[in-house]
């Protein structure tokens, strides 16, 4: 077990840097995930961890041994892919058993260690079949196994259910979040799916074109997001955005207007600001409560125990989550408002959000 | 229904297609076996009294034996220092070096796009000045440089069918290069490797041109059987039949062993040691 700290970590691919200048540390048990949209360099990030990948310039350290020219197998680290990448000519016993028989480790030793992770991970009928004839997420847990039966200081994932059904990927995610709460190996989750992520991180570190753009516990990326592009990546659905301006202490934007705590954001009378609603941190209210939108619904979407409803507001849509969907139907006059406290605003040039670091 | 009356139409047709095309196999191993006269009667014979004179004539005869000596010793090394050379090279190729692949792929397609001849004639000049005309050191050379590009050629796409990540998996168990090549690359491109080698091998198995005019004494095989086919009126089918057959027969074996070589390279699942 170990932390791992990157400085000045940078990869170009010719000309152009892929990752430029990141400095990150994780902690030693922490299960952080690298989040963002598919090219943003996640897995160039994991890759020069585990070696597979030479940094252009920066220094890697685990466990304070720096091994930015060690070799994959010298770092103590070991790596699911999405691919599962197992040895189609080996059984699965052979695939688990391979690192340690290769470091000759004696064989009763291999075997109990091999008994431990298979009842671990179910694969105890499994052992003697080949990879081939195994369904996705089978093939996956014996790629888990492979990784854990060498207690490795780092689990390093890259998207390892991204190929998985949804079902099996929930199953799955679960699975890894509880071995990581009895192992509390230090580990490395790649994803690009927001929710996935939310889900089993203690620290999200949220990428973006090679940097990092936010990086924090999955509450403070939800409710503190510390840009516009992390808001809008991170929620399901997607946040709502508004341009708007600050009059009177109120944040105005057509027909909008929403009171603003004061000292609660660091905006000027008059400043032209994008606005940020939560569809989940919305609700139905009376039509003359403070703060009151008014819309007509468009649409509603039935997901269950809630529903999204879609609604048209000045001309353009707006969605909101709520348990009374049932009672709406489309062409009704809606009014629902933001929770207090909830409303984002944004420089419109920069992105950046305006909310204050005490607030 | 239907489905199934097409799908009967279509093995037999299969089977008709398949027997015209083995019809002149069969029909030449029949002959191996018979005896002049029953060769060359007006209605084909199909039960005769077997012989296995025309055999014994091959074997006896030492232009032959030599010739399948030679044969064999050309192409089991060239073949052999072909697929030791170009299968690590085929390798690297396709990990470290893909920009040059398809280069080296049509460089490779180039070569046979020259009329064999405009090889040869070069070569006869050079191997006379060098000394190793009409010698098998110089055939194998040769043949080198078509065995070697062959097997870089089929099994560059060979190696690129084995997964990345496998070999990465691999490197994170701590194996090197070579070992990730030896336990991983080989193993799991091996059916394919073998269609590589059995292509190869075929090709300067049934050489003519290059051998017929880089050596004289240490002809091979093709050559003798050439040389029989133009005795003149007096054909010795039998004899002719025979030597066919004699040339067919390394090829299939060859291919029996590699494909037995491949199912347990298979089958072992790699490494069983500790
Ligand atoms: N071998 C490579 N050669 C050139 N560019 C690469 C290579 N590998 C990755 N890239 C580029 O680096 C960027 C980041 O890739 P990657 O780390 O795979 O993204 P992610 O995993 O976040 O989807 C992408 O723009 C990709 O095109
Ligand atoms: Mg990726």
């Amino acid at each position: 077990m170990a932390n791992i700290s990157c400085t000045g970590i940078t990869k170009s691919y010719g000309a152009h840097p892929v990752i430029d200048g990141l400095d990150l540390t994780v902690a030693d048990h922490e299960f952080v995930v690298f989040l963002g949209p598919s090219g943003c360099g996640k897995s160039t990030m994991l890759r020069m961890i585990a070696g597979l990948e030479e940094v252009t310039a920066g220094r890697i350290t685990i466990g304070g041994t720096d091994v930015t020219d060690l070799h994959p197998g010298a770092r103590g680290v070991a790596m699911v892919f999405q691919s599962y990448a197992l040895y189609p000519h080996m059984t699965v016993a052979d695939n688990i058993t391979f690192g340690l028989r290769r470091l000759g480790v004696p064989k009763d030793e291999v075997a109990r260690r091999l008994r431990d992770v298979a009842a671990m991970l179910g694969l105890d009928a499994l052992l003697d079949r080949k990879p081939k004839n195994m369904s996705g997420g089978q093939q996956q847990r014996v790629a888990m196994a492979r990784a854990m039966i060498k207690t490795p200081k780092v689990f390093l994932f890259d998207e390892p259910l991204s190929n998985l059904d949804a079902k099996l990927r929930e199953k799955l995610r679960t699975e890894i979040r509880k071995m990581h709460n009895a192992l509390k190996t230090t580990t490395i989750f790649v994803t690009h799916d927001q929710l996935e992520a939310m889900t089993i991180a203690d620290r999200i570190v949220l990428m973006r074109a090679g940097a990092i753009e936010q990086q924090g516990t999955p509450d403070e990326i939800f409710d503190r997001p510390a840009t516009r592009f992390v808001a809008d990546f991170i929620g399901s659905p997607t946040m709502n955005f508004r341009m708007g301006i600050i009059r009177n202490g109120v944040a105005e934007a057509g027909s909008i207007r929403i009171p603003l705590p004061p000292g609660r954001f660091a905006v000027a009378e008059g400043q032209e600001v994008e606005l940020g609603l939560r569809p989940a941190r919305m609700g139905l209210v009376a039509g003359d409560a403070p703060g009151a939108i008014h819309g007509r619904v468009v649409l509603i979407e039935n997901m269950g125990a809630e529903g999204q409803v879609i609604a048209e507001v000045n001309g353009a849509e707006m969605s909101f989550v709520t348990k009374e969907f049932r009672r709406l139907a489309p062409g009704d006059a809606v009014s629902f408002a933001l929770s207090p406290d909830h409303l984002h605003i944004f420089d419109r040039a920069s992105g950046r959000s305006l909310l204050n670091k005490d607030a | 229904m239907v489905s199934l009356i097409l799908r009967n139409l279509a093995r037999v047709t299969l089977a008709f297609l398949v027997l015209i095309a083995l019809t002149p196999i069969l029909w030449t191993t029949l002959g191996a076996f018979k005896r002049l006269r029953d060769i060359v009667t007006p209605v084909p014979k199909l039960f005769f009294s077997p012989t296995l004179e025309n055999f014994a004539t091959i074997l006896g005869s030492p232009t032959i034996r030599d010739g399948l000596v030679n044969s064999v010793i050309v192409v089991a090394v060239a073949v052999g220092l072909g697929a030791v050379l170009g299968i690590p090279a085929a390798h690297t190729l396709a990990r470290h070096a893909r920009r040059w692949g398809d280069d080296a792929q049509f460089f490779v397609l180039s070569l046979r796009f020259m009329p064999p001849v405009a090889i040869a004639i070069p070569f006869i000049v050079i191997y006379l000045d060098l000394g190793i005309y009409d010698s098998l050191g110089g055939l194998i050379l040769v043949y080198l440089v078509t065995t070697i590009s062959t097997v870089i050629w089929l099994a560059v796409p060979a190696f690129e069918r084995v997964p990345r990540e496998i070999e990465e998996a691999a490197a994170m168990e701590g194996c090197r290069e070579a070992e990730v090549f030896w336990r991983f690359s080989l193993p799991i491109a091996a059916p394919s490797l073998f269609g590589a080698l059995v292509f190869t091998f075929v090709l300067v198995w049934n050489e003519l041109l290059l051998a017929l005019t880089l050596a004289a004494q240490n002809a091979t095989l093709p050559v003798v059987a050439a040389s029989i086919t133009s005795l003149g009126k007096e054909v010795p089918w039998g004899v002719i039949n025979a030597a066919t057959v004699v040339l067919v027969l390394p090829p299939l074996v060859f291919i029996g062993l590699l494909m037995g070589l491949i199912n347990s390279m298979v089958r072992a699942g790699g490494p069983k040691k500790g």
